[in-house]
């Protein structure tokens, strides 16, 4: 098929397969001498290994430890602070020790009860709250933005000061497939196969943990039921382990998580807490701010400092804020290592600044939707460091659009006349403005990832995409063969994208970031051009694409000053809820959701985009709420997570709005992310404006909507 | 390694089911959504269950629903789908079924298998404490009723010998929904595929401007459902709209029988004020007929 505009939607390339129930994922796979690892994990969170007895092993079972890794003992990322098997010291609990590889699970499991370890348990640090009151164990710390004297200065002038803390939670990814990985041990060389976004992260880790040649591993994803950012960074760990005990056994390893082993150990969004500092004139006007932001790093760094940078780039929302100050912290606990998570550090900062907005406008005595328009960035406005926001911003026309579509006012008011009469159920609704940052952040993509993509023609005349990103269900598959068919002319059904394998791709970077369209995207728009150009029928041709840094106001990593990012999505969000002000319980009404992506490259996969981040950010905001206690994750089951079902999420209408970028193929930006941020601010606001109550925190769960209706309703007794 | 199989019972005739239970000391199963969880391993190893499985859930005589001399009886493997389905089923308890799960949980679970397992959340519960529902376990010795409070004694805890099987589930002198106000609320952390946090079911009945019955229950906030007969005589003849001290005086005396705690999927603060909010609302919510 041949569309005549390419957002037109077409029928998935994996559609079939996946409806029909007929692609195999991994934990499909079954291998002649296949064996099964299962993983030993320490049961305190914090201390050191004194012994371990192992049961006696019947024959073709083993262990694999440290004492197994050619290599060094720690998971290549981005600092080597993670070890593959613990075993001196443990940090967590669930951190692995040591794995027990064989042919039945039955019997590892068994296995696995008898073993026993001795530890010297040292005091861990639980929560968040606990490393700040320390502030001795920091991963990582930035600080930008206005001299903190000269704020000081305006604070000292200002009419009042207004400080307020927030805080995010946790938030688990539920791909719909549990993590799992396969390592395969062949004539002296390791393949790994599994479910994951970053073939080359993973390819990275095994090059470091088995010491071995370039040549010596290979990476092959298999079919990916879902990732989040949940397979960004974890699947290294898990490719280490199948990987050293392939390489020990001589035979394939096959490493699977049920759904409970994955929610317990596997990383999770950040939890936060949130400093606003705020100088307000007489009429509630904002005169400067300062925001201090704490990350909760878990056991080991990961990807914890990159979260932060984006957690403080995104800090001062889509506002041009007067003077303003950013620092922030990623602090270790003792807890499952928090990692990437669709947004990355912005749904934390944007749930944060909607909200001190929210409050802000309150205290001036505005409508909030009002007071955030006063300080929207417009284009041509510097962003918090000295960059520049060089394309149209649309934020105004679509905040105008939705106002009308929605009726405000009058919804406004008709839900006032209705909380007027009704005991018991109370209406709302909230906006929520938001950006995300298109690509990785500064210079990230010319010095870091420094993307390569390859098409391949055959001379059958066949044309292949051979890049190292994953179709995880977002649906590259469908979308990239789309700018590739495009740029030749031929029907999108004739362009192969095989599953990614490291012997056959170059490295495009990692699946992240929402770059894949935009970033990827441009370089095979160029090399499917190229192509076109040099196209000799039945010869054998190879097209190979590097990426080109778009200058612009250059990026300074360690001022953190120019252009964080070559592009910006945008989006606004208007949600109805009822509160039942009995239970706490929040129905959601109307959803109405507006983008700017540049340009949707198939309309139905936006869709999906935008419905299913849209599910993931405002259940962020009152539903998914998960808890550590002692070091442990209380929720081990989907139900007892709570992220929402069908029942729970209303149809959500939403709008595109077309602005192309030039430097994305066919004008498109970013989409994965941006939709998940605006969920929790929006949902937030319309329960403040259900129940005239202020909150400091998400998940707003029916708990903390009780506790805040009976203090206020404390409060008032006492009054009189 | 030798796997031990586990020995399973599958009878055409309830008679025989009967039997074997005489024998031997059987795991029952009707649906099984409550039995495959409670025994489920870790992954790619099967359930663990000790002894021999009974499998009833195809049993005809155990699927029958039918009024008889005023008295509701339903068979103990009627599914929560068969239920909602039936013509005799009170509509406050279709509305509960419709909180249960999801359709897939709701063909298979049966309303013997809820009451069996005896959870401090099951959803039915409520609703067969305020309807007062008998039980009628039958062993080869014959049949012997039960009180559905007297039954259940705690989490998976209950009165069933070895040798019984509950058959059917018998509502009483069931009431007249026009003329009762009944209420079932379930809540959860979402709308499906949910456990209760707090579950509440409530029966109303004002005549002549007096209070002629009041009955209510709580899930979850206690080791089995909470009534308190006691508490609820308090009411009867009572002027209504309930006068201030009245109604004060049963929360008081209700926030005293429950005893919620904090777990995984809630907090005993929010357990109690819910349950007290929500019985608060209730005994001053129905509109004067």
């Amino acid at each position: 098929m041949i569309t005549k505009d390419i957002s037109q939607s077409v029928v998935k390339k994996d559609h079939v397969d996946k409806v029909a129930g007929q692609l195999p994922y991994i934990s499909d796979v079954k291998m002649e001498d296949m064996l099964y690892g299962v993983l030993f994990r320490s049961p305190i969170a914090y201390g050191k290994v004194l012994s371990i007895q192992y049961p006696t092993l019947p024959e073709g079972y083993h262990v694999i430890g440290a004492e197994h890794i050619p290599g060094g003992n720690f998971v290549k990322i981005l600092v080597p602070d993670q070890p593959i098997f613990a075993n001196e010291w443990v940090n967590y609990i669930g951190e692995p020790i040591f794995m027990l590889v064989g042919k039945e699970l039955k019997v590892l499991y068994q296995l696995l009860d008898e073993v026993e370890v001795e530890f010297e348990e040292h005091e861990a640090t639980y929560t968040l709250d606990d490393a700040i009151g320390k502030m001795t164990d920091v991963m990582a710390t930035h600080e930008f933005g206005e001299s903190l004297q000269s704020i000081e200065k305006i604070e000292q002038e200002a009419y009042q000061i207004i400080e307020e803390e927030y805080e995010t939670g946790y938030q688990e990814h539920v791909y719909l497939e549990p993590q799992g990985m396969l390592g395969i041990y062949q004539e002296d060389k390791i393949q790994v196969q599994g479910s994951m976004q970053c073939l080359y992260y993973i390819k990275n880790a095994l090059i470091s943990a088995l010491a071995c040649d370039d040549d010596e591993v290979r990476v092959i994803q298999s079919p990916t039921g879902g990732g989040f950012g949940g397979k960004e960074d974890f699947p290294s760990m898990m490719a280490c382990h199948v990987a050293i005990a392939a390489q020990v056994v001589k035979k394939p390893v096959m490493l699977l998580f049920d759904r409970s082993e994955d929610l317990v150990v596997t990383t999770k969004r950040h939890p936060s807490k949130i400093k606003y500092k705020t100088a307000l004139d007489k009429e509630g006007n904002i005169l400067s701010m300062s925001t201090e932001v704490f990350l909760d790093g878990g056991a080991n760094t990961g990807l914890s400092p990159v979260v932060l940078q984006r957690a403080l780039l995104n800090s001062a929302g889509v506002y041009k804020i007067p003077h303003y100050h950013a620092k922030g912290y990623v602090l270790k606990t003792n807890t499952v290592p928090n990692g990437a998570f669709r947004g990355f550090g912005a749904p934390q900062s944007f749930a944060g600044i909607e909200s001190h907005m929210g409050h802000l406008a309150r205290i001036a005595g505005k409508d909030p939707l009002e007071y955030k328009r006063r300080y929207l960035v417009k284009q041509g406005d510097p962003t918090i460091t000295n960059g520049r926001f060089r394309d149209p911003v649309f934020m105004e026309d679509m905040i105008e659009d939705l106002l009308e579509t929605m009726k405000y006012r009058e919804t406004k008011e008709e839900f006032t006349r209705f909380n007027q009469q009704s005991p018991r159920y109370k209406k709302g609704i909230g906006t929520s403005l938001f950006l995300h940052g298109c690509g990785f952040t500064g210079s990230g993509e010319r010095d870091h990832i420094k993307a390569t993509v390859k098409l391949l023609k055959t001379k059958e005349d066949k044309v292949l995409v051979k890049i190292s990103n994953s179709d995880m269900g977002q649906g590259i598959f469908t979308t990239l063969s789309k700018i590739v068919a495009q740029e030749l002319n031929v029907p999108y059904e004739e362009i192969l994208f095989p599953y990614p394998d490291t012997k056959d791709v170059p490295d495009s970077g990692p699946t992240v970031a929402s770059r894949t369209t935009m970033i990827v995207g441009k370089l095979l728009e160029r090399a499917a051009r190229r192509l076109k150009e040099q196209w000799q029928s039945g010869a054998e041709q190879e097209i190979v694409e590097h990426y080109v840094h778009e200058e612009m106001i250059p990026w300074d990593e360690k001022t953190f000053s120019g252009d964080a990012y070559p592009a910006y999505s945008w989006g606004v969000n208007m949600v109805e809820v009822e509160v039942d002000s009995l239970t706490g319980n929040v129905q959601l009404g109307e959803i109405h959701a507006s983008f700017d992506i540049g340009k949707a490259i198939d309309e139905r996969i936006v869709k999906g985009q935008i419905d299913g981040g849209m599910a993931q950010g405002l259940a962020y905001g009152f539903m998914e709420k998960m808890t550590s206690k002692q070091g442990k994750i209380q929720q081990r089951s989907i139900t007892d997570y709570g992220p929402p079902t069908s029942m729970d999420i209303v149809h959500i209408e939403s709008k595109l709005y077309d602005n192309p970028y030039a430097g994305g193929p066919y004008g498109a930006k970013g989409v994965g992310e941006l939709t998940l941020i605006g969920g929790a601010p929006a949902v937030q606001s319309a329960i403040e404006d259900a129940l005239a109550v202020s909150f400091y925190q998400i998940p707003i769960t029916p708990e903390v909507i009780i506790e805040s209706l009976e203090k206020r309703e404390g409060e008032a007794v006492d009054k009189i | 390694m030798v796997t031990k199989t586990v020995d399973s019972y599958h009878f055409d005739k309830l008679e025989e089911t009967i039997a074997k239970l005489n024998e031997e000391d059987c795991t029952i199963i009707a649906g099984g959504t409550d039995v495959m969880v409670l025994h489920k391993s870790r992954r790619g190893v099967a359930p663990k269950i000790a002894g021999p499985v009974v499998f009833i859930d195809h049993l005809s005589e155990l699927k029958q629903t039918y009024l008889a001399e005023g008295n509701l009886h339903i068979g103990a493997c009627c599914t929560y789908g068969e239920m909602l389905e039936h013509s005799l089923i009170p509509s406050v308890f279709k509305k509960a079924i419709r909180e249960v799960a999801a359709p897939a949980i709701r063909n298979r679970g049966t309303i013997g298998g809820n009451i069996c397992n005896a959870s401090p959340a099951g959803d039915m519960l409520p609703l067969l404490y305020i309807f007062n529902a008998k039980l009628v376990l039958r062993s080869f010795l014959g049949d012997r009723i039960v009180e559905i409070h007297d039954f259940i004694q705690g989490p998976r805890r209950i009165a069933r010998q070895q040798n019984e099987l509950l058959v059917e589930v018998i509502l009483p002198d069931v009431v007249d929904e026009e003329s009762t106000y009944l209420v079932f609320e379930k809540i959860a952390n979402r709308q499906a595929d949910a456990i209760s946090k707090v579950s509440f079911a409530g029966l109303l009945q004002v005549k002549d401007g007096k209070v002629a019955d009041a009955r209510f229950a709580f899930g979850a906030v206690g080791p089995t459902m909470v009534r308190s007969l006691e508490i609820e005589k308090k009411l009867l003849a009572k002027g209504y709209p309930l006068r201030a001290e009245v109604l004060e005086e049963v929360v008081a005396d209700f926030s005293s029988v429950i005893n919620p705690i904090d777990d995984q999927r809630s907090t005993a603060y929010y357990r109690e004020t819910v349950a007290l909010k929500l019985l608060r609302y209730f005994l001053t919510s129905k509109e004067l007929s």
